[in-house]
């Protein structure tokens, strides 16, 4: 090529790229733009939120749903909803694994023999609907049997019910706070359970209500208590045989003879009324009505001395704002109806001057039974009356006691419906499974209180071929009647919402996920002349002969409902740290007595009742009493209390014998006691000795911006462990089960650790990693996968770890986890996955990060506008869900974050502050 | 002292042991190799499943594998000290076991290397343990001991194979003269055409005693940052500064007992009893009661420190071992190692062979619980007790622990069949 060639081309080229870089403005496209967004609202990477309510309970709490690429990945609690004000408990974030349950029922399913099969919906809608039309033929009664409904489905119900014909039972659940409700009727003629206001009292005495547990609204009720106990002293007092976590938390428990709370709280009730405070203010036709009862047969029947009742008597007395609770197991058991009642006078007599209760915005059960309707329609079941059974979002199969032979019985109904979203006891004796869709695949709303309206709302598409209960009822109606209210729920749903709010209600509503409507105001006086006739014909209860039984609801499964979301299975138990397993709780001495140990199999008889389920040696519980969970029971309860018709878990006379047999228990905690070191420490441990002046050879980190820090106050903690469900589903933490944690081998990033000391007084204190200023993990790892990072957090490296696991041996919290294994999480729960995390293989180690996902976050968002991430923006998903909001999260360069400043408090502590480690979380120990 | 012996007889003797394997040598080579082909496959299983397949857990993080590997760098020591610090002090003696104590500390090295390797979560990514240049900028922490660990046993094992090498040279070629074949002349290239002339002598001679010279701080080295594998962290029961020297002792003590455990069968199956004298072994069995004693002195002391020091956490971790889970096999340790070597003292029973002989297969024994229970027994407890947990090896553990053993015994049984056993040359300066 010669020169002129190379020339001419090369003219040719820049000329033609520099023409086709010349266009107008009017051209121009932006690659990536969502000036108009994507039709399907989901844009890569970016994380949307929905509003809407937990179904995991019937206390429905308000909820936030995390999206990202649509598909559900973290709840939260809704910070403005009036139930739970932003906590959200265990089971409650568990709901998702329900949504992704690998399990989940995905076609209707009809019985085959001993099997079942898989039909179309039509074909299933038929079938039902011939078996109603030849059951109305052969005049046999179609009926409905569903868990707690409220709001606009509990209306469509009752329209499917009118329309149809279909009898609509009570509905059921196990937890059915019968004995209570049936107090409140009498009393007041309400039967529904009034607003406690425990935020104003200032004394607190709970009798067997377990707050923090299963009662009415535990996420709600903690949050209550902590706000109580931070705003005013609020001092707590619990009564119970047994001992729960709601005792374990509160400032005073005191042990109870089981099933002796009525005598107590008859002599409360009397002594008070005779007080000088009181005196006059009980109705004298009610006074007199009251049979006396003696200090000494008091004394004789709870096992209380002479002296605590007193003191007790006198703290109600002198208390301004005195707050009476009963409930739980207290009313659980032959003498509950007393109980309830008795206890629900005393509550009048103590609450009245103050308006303590609040029925306006009460709790809404009314529509549920309790279990002699259940022994009712079993037995209408066996008389072969029962047309079609539809069973829906209830698990009578469960709860009902064995001898009613409830399962046979159900065979003799012409069709039996259940609908469910995952396989439990009923769907499994039904002759028909209709899967549900889960509350975040649908629209729905719910009215847990009176005038308290929570949305439900869907957050994506139904993940199977399911139906919501609304669409099914308005199906099967159109087939039987040949109209319906309208075609599908959503209508139903808009038509009803639009009737019922006004425009900006609307707009709240969805906005915020609830709506307030202003309740009707009724009449809640105390009933004089109908309770002073029943009062006159009530029987003092005789109490129980030890050694008892007594059968806890659990925080893990409520009533054995979340018990196959493998999520709860892992999280050990706050008091005895079980994961995955039933046992049988009793006191050390106890056991000395039997000579059984941890884990050796115990035999409890009485009666017709026979259990076998491994011990657990329990601090802090009385001597003579047997405590199990819910869920260790095979069937059913043992019986059911025919005058309040609530399932009896405290059982007398209990026969205990070992039967040689050791059966593994995954026990998590290494000991019970700790041994001295501080960990929680009392005041005395705080002497100069344990500060050691700390010199380093290495310079001190410089943090230049930010050192994140963290402040736990143990005086608010409880031990709920609403923490640990947060955290492993933020940080999508596998869930290794049984086989793994009988070697301890959890993966949890965050623990709750109960101590008990001496007296079986327990404390919690959750333990993650540290974030050490002198991390001992950092120095020992050879390839600087764990590093310090610039802003003082210990950063894992995860695809630079070999796998020495040198870091999680020298680390003196042991919060480091090994991933023994590759974790596979069966479809579809890989859904659940995180996607700011990395996904950790096998042979890395992972620990807790502070959430960085969310640092990065709110850095990205503060850079974008030029200014430093503010207080309170980043907020671990630990510190997020924690009802009582012990944990505090922030930047302590930041002399005005709320970390720095609650860590000059006189109570703040670090764990082992001797070694030398620098920890970035700050306890608070508790007083 | 073997003097006696004309000096022809000596290398006939020597040879005479290299001759064809017997049936019991294919058996037992069998045997050893069908062990460590085992424990490969568990290593592949192991591999391909996850460290889930072994017994560690939280919080023993480590377990039979760094045990086994403390043990085996452990028994390799005995072969530097015998071979190099004894050639320094000219004890005549070393003479008798420093061929086949060399060969040892190779081979217990090549074992000992595998077991960090066996330990790692994902050993498909060892390579991030050396110091390489790589685009990623990435480079390893020299705080961490594993680290030094890595430079350590390779410079040893380096060490070890050229002295080993360099000793054997003059002995090849002897092979050399008496083998014929592709044999004779592949004995002559490993001889590197030794011909044995002064002046070569003279070379040799210097080189040797260079080497010996070099060997002998790494006998202290190796070891004592093994220890600091432990030492530098915060574990109680770990961090403590008597670890160098007592790791030191053991490992000698132990390499000693292994010693003892090799050459009294090699000695008579091979028929070498005039020249491996028993003074010769009462000479080793020395050394085994001189370490029994710093070894068992060295458990006092750290009793003694746990209990003076009013730590806690330490005084636990103690009162753990003596009477906790594994209280047994703490017993069964101290027993082997510190009380049955004191036996020693009885001259008979120094001269007695099978009173040695099992004695150091007892104290094997007892080196490794001893090993167990520090790395178990410190991480079974520590800190917080709410973490305390006890661990027991899984049967793939077990496999591989003994698969090692017949990677150890295979190689020391194609030693005794493929290099002269006894150092020839040395003999006939005897």
């Amino acid at each position: 090529m010669d020169r002129r060639k190379f020339l001419q081309i090369m003219g040719l080229v820049s000329g033609t790229t520099l023409l086709s870089s010349c266009g107008s403005e009017s051209n121009q496209k932006e690659l990536i733009s969502y000036l108009v967004p994507p039709e399907d609202g989901v844009r890569p990477g970016t994380a949307a939120w929905r509003v809407s309510t937990c179904s995991e309970c019937p206390a429905h709490c308000g909820i936030k749903i995390r999206l990202r690429e649509g598909r559900a990945v973290k709840l939260e609690g809704n910070p403005s909803h009036p139930i739970n004000r932003g906590a959200l408990c265990m089971r409650g974030q568990a709901a998702l694994w329900r949504l992704y349950h690998p399990e989940r029922l995905r076609t209707p399913l009809l019985r085959q023999g001993n099997g079942y099969q898989a039909v179309s919906w039509e074909d299933a809608l038929d079938h039902i609907v011939r078996a109603m039309s030849e059951a109305s033929a052969q005049q046999r009664t179609n009926m409905l049997l569903s868990g707690s409904t409220t709001g606009s489905l509990a209306a469509l119900q009752e329209r499917f019910a009118e329309a149809c014909p279909v009898t609509r039972l009570p509905e059921f659940e196990y937890f059915s706070h019968a004995a209570l409700r049936q107090a409140y009727q009498l009393l007041y003629g309400r039967p529904v359970l009034p607003q406690y206001r425990i935020e104003d009292a200032d004394l607190l005495i709970t009798v067997g209500a377990d707050l923090l547990e299963t009662f009415v609204s535990p996420a709600g009720y903690t949050r209550q208590l902590a706000t109580a106990r931070h705003d005013h002293d609020l001092h707590w007092r619990h009564i119970e045989p047994h001992l729960s976590l709601t005792g374990a938390n509160a400032d005073q428990r005191l042990s109870i003879q089981p099933a002796s709370e009525a005598i107590l709280l008859l002599w409360l009730l009397q002594t008070l009324a005779d007080s000088r405070r009181y005196v006059g203010q009980l109705p004298p036709q009610l006074r007199t009505a009251l049979p006396e009862i003696s200090l000494d047969r008091a004394v004789q029947a709870t096992g209380l001395t002479t002296s605590r009742l007193r003191d007790l008597a006198n703290s109600l007395e002198k208390a301004r704002r005195p707050l009476l609770i009963v409930g739980g197991i207290a009313t659980a058991h032959g003498a509950g109806q007393q109980t309830a009642l008795f206890g629900g006078l005393l509550q009048w007599l103590l609450t009245a001057p103050w308006q303590g209760l609040d029925f306006t915005q009460a709790e809404r059960p009314e529509r549920i039974g309790d279990l002699r309707d259940l022994q009712q329609l079993s037995d209408t079941l066996r008389g072969g009356a029962v047309g079609v059974l539809l069973i829906s979002r209830a698990d009578p199969l469960r709860h009902a006691p064995g001898d009613w032979k409830f399962a046979d019985n159900l065979r003799r109904a012409g069709l039996s419906v259940a609908m469910a979203d995952i396989p439990d006891a009923t769907t499994r004796a039904v002759d028909l499974v209709l899967p549900l869709t889960h509350g975040f695949e649908r629209w729905d709303d719910v009215e847990p209180r009176f005038g308290l309206h929570s949305l439900i709302q869907p957050a994506l598409a139904p993940l199977h071929e399911t139906r919501s209960e609304g669409d099914i009822l308005l199906q099967l109606q159109q087939r039987l009647t040949g109209h319906s209210e309208s075609g599908n729920y959503e209508t139903f749903l808009q038509q009803r919402w639009r009737k019922q709010f006004s425009a900006s209600a609307r707009h709240n509503f969805f906005q915020h996920g609830h709506v307030v409507t202003a309740p009707a105001v009724t009449d809640a006086s105390l009933r004089i002349a109908q309770t002073a006739v029943v009062l006159k014909q009530i029987s003092l209860p005789t109490p129980l002969s030890t050694p008892v039984a007594v059968i806890s609801g659990s925080i893990r499964s409520f009533d054995g409902r979340s018990a196959a979301l493998p999520l709860l299975g892992e999280i050990p138990d706050p008091l005895t740290t079980i994961t995955h397993g039933t046992w049988i709780a009793l006191s050390p001495h106890t056991a000395k007595q039997l000579g059984v140990s941890d884990s050796a199999e115990l035999r409890l008889t009485s009666g017709g009742f026979d259990l076998a389920q491994p011990a657990r040696l329990q601090p802090g519980l009385p001597d003579g009493v047997f405590s199990l969970p819910v869920d260790s029971l095979i069937s059913g309860p043992p019986g059911i209390d025919p005058a309040t018709g609530e399932a009896l878990r405290v059982i007398g006379s209990v026969k205990a014998e070992r039967t040689g047999k050791q059966l593994p228990l995954p026990i998590l905690s290494g000991s019970p006691s700790q041994q001295g070191r501080g960990i929680i420490p009392k005041p005395i441990h705080r002497d100069k000795n344990h500060h050691a002046e700390h010199r380093a050879l290495y310079p001190e980190p410089a943090y230049r911006q930010y050192r994140w820090a963290m402040a736990i106050d143990l005086q608010q903690c409880v031990g709920c462990g609403a923490c640990v469900a947060s955290c492993y589903v933020e940080n999508s933490v596998p869930v290794v089960g049984r086989r793994d944690h009988l070697k301890g081998r959890e993966m949890s990033w965050l623990r709750i650790e109960p101590f008990y000391d001496d007296q079986g007084q327990v404390s919690f204190i959750p333990m993650l990693c540290q974030h050490c200023g002198f991390a001992p993990c950092e120095p020992v790892c050879p390839v600087y996968a764990a590093y310090h990072n610039p802003e003082g957090l210990n950063v894992q490296v995860y695809n630079r770890c070999v796998g020495t696991r040198y870091c999680s041996n020298n680390c003196p919290y042991k919060v480091r986890r090994f991933n023994w294994w590759q974790h596979e999480w069966a479809p579809p729960l890989d859904k659940m996955h995180n996607p700011d995390l990395q996904k950790r293989t096998k042979g890395m180690m992972e620990k807790c990060t502070f959430c960085i996902q969310r640092i990065r976050a709110a850095h990205e968002a503060a850079a974008k506008e030029n200014r430093p991430i503010r207080d309170g923006e980043v907020i671990p998903a630990c510190a997020q869900s924690c009802p009582t909001g012990a944990i505090t999260f922030g930047n302590r360069l930041d002399p005005d974050a709320a970390v720095t400043r609650i860590i000059k408090s006189p109570r703040t502590y670090r764990v082992f502050e001797g070694l030398g480690t620098e920890p970035a979380v700050y306890y608070l120990r508790p007083n | 002292m073997n003097n006696n012996i004309p000096v022809p007889q000596v290398e006939t003797d020597v040879l005479a042991a290299m001759s064809r394997p017997g049936y019991a040598w294919l058996t037992g080579f069998g045997l050893a190799g069908l062990l460590f082909v085992g424990a490969l496959a568990l290593w592949a299983y192991q591999i391909q499943h996850g460290m889930g397949v072994a017994g560690i857990m939280h919080p023993v993080g480590w377990g039979v594998y760094i045990a086994n590997f403390v043990f085996w760098v452990g028994i390799a020591h005995s072969g530097t000290l015998i071979s190099a610090v004894l050639y320094i002090f000219r004890a005549r003696f070393r003479t008798s076991f420093n061929r086949s104590a060399e060969a040892m500390t190779i081979f217990a090295l090549m074992v000992a290397g595998l077991f960090p390797l066996i330990h790692l979560g994902r050993v498909w990514r060892f390579y991030y343990l050396f110091p390489y240049p790589n685009q990623r900028q990435l480079w390893v922490n020299f705080r961490s001991p594993l680290v030094w660990d890595v430079f350590a046993v390779s410079t040893y094992f380096m060490v070890s194979l050229v002295f080993f090498y360099v000793g054997l040279m003059p002995d090849l070629a002897i092979v050399a003269r008496h083998r014929g074949g592709w044999a004779g002349r592949l004995y002559r290239v490993l001889s590197l055409g030794w011909s044995g002339s002064l002046r070569e002598w003279r070379h040799y001679d210097r080189l040797y005693m260079f080497l010996a010279a070099f060997a002998t701080p790494l006998v202290a080295s190796v070891h004592s940052i093994v220890s600091w594998d432990f030492a530098v962290s915060i574990i109680p029961g770990w961090h403590t500064t008597i670890f160098a020297p007592y790791f030191v002792a053991g490992a000698i003590f132990s390499g000693t007992a292994m010693v003892l455990t090799l050459v009294i069968p090699m000695r008579r199956v091979l028929h070498l009893e005039h020249l491996i004298s028993i003074d010769h072994i009462e000479s080793i069995a020395k050394i085994l009661l001189l370490t029994s004693l710093i070894v068992g002195f060295s458990y006092i002391v750290e009793h003694g420190m746990a209990f003076y020091g009013n730590n806690l956490f330490e005084m636990e971790q103690f009162r753990f071992r003596a009477m906790g889970h594994y209280s047994l096999l703490f017993w069964i340790m101290i027993t082997c190692n510190a009380i049955l070597p004191l036996l020693l003292f009885v001259q008979r029973l120094r001269r007695n062979l099978i009173f040695l002989f099992v004695l150091g297969l007892l104290v094997n024994v007892g080196m490794w619980l001893e090993r167990f229970v520090i790395v178990v027994c410190s991480l079974a407890r520590d800190f917080d007790p709410y973490n305390w947990g006890n661990y027991s090896p899984s049967l793939v553990e077990i496999g591989i622990t003994v698969g090692s053993f017949g990677l150890f015994f295979a190689a020391f049984l194609v030693f005794v069949k493929t290099l002269p056993v006894l150092s020839i040359t040395e003999l006939k300066e005897r």
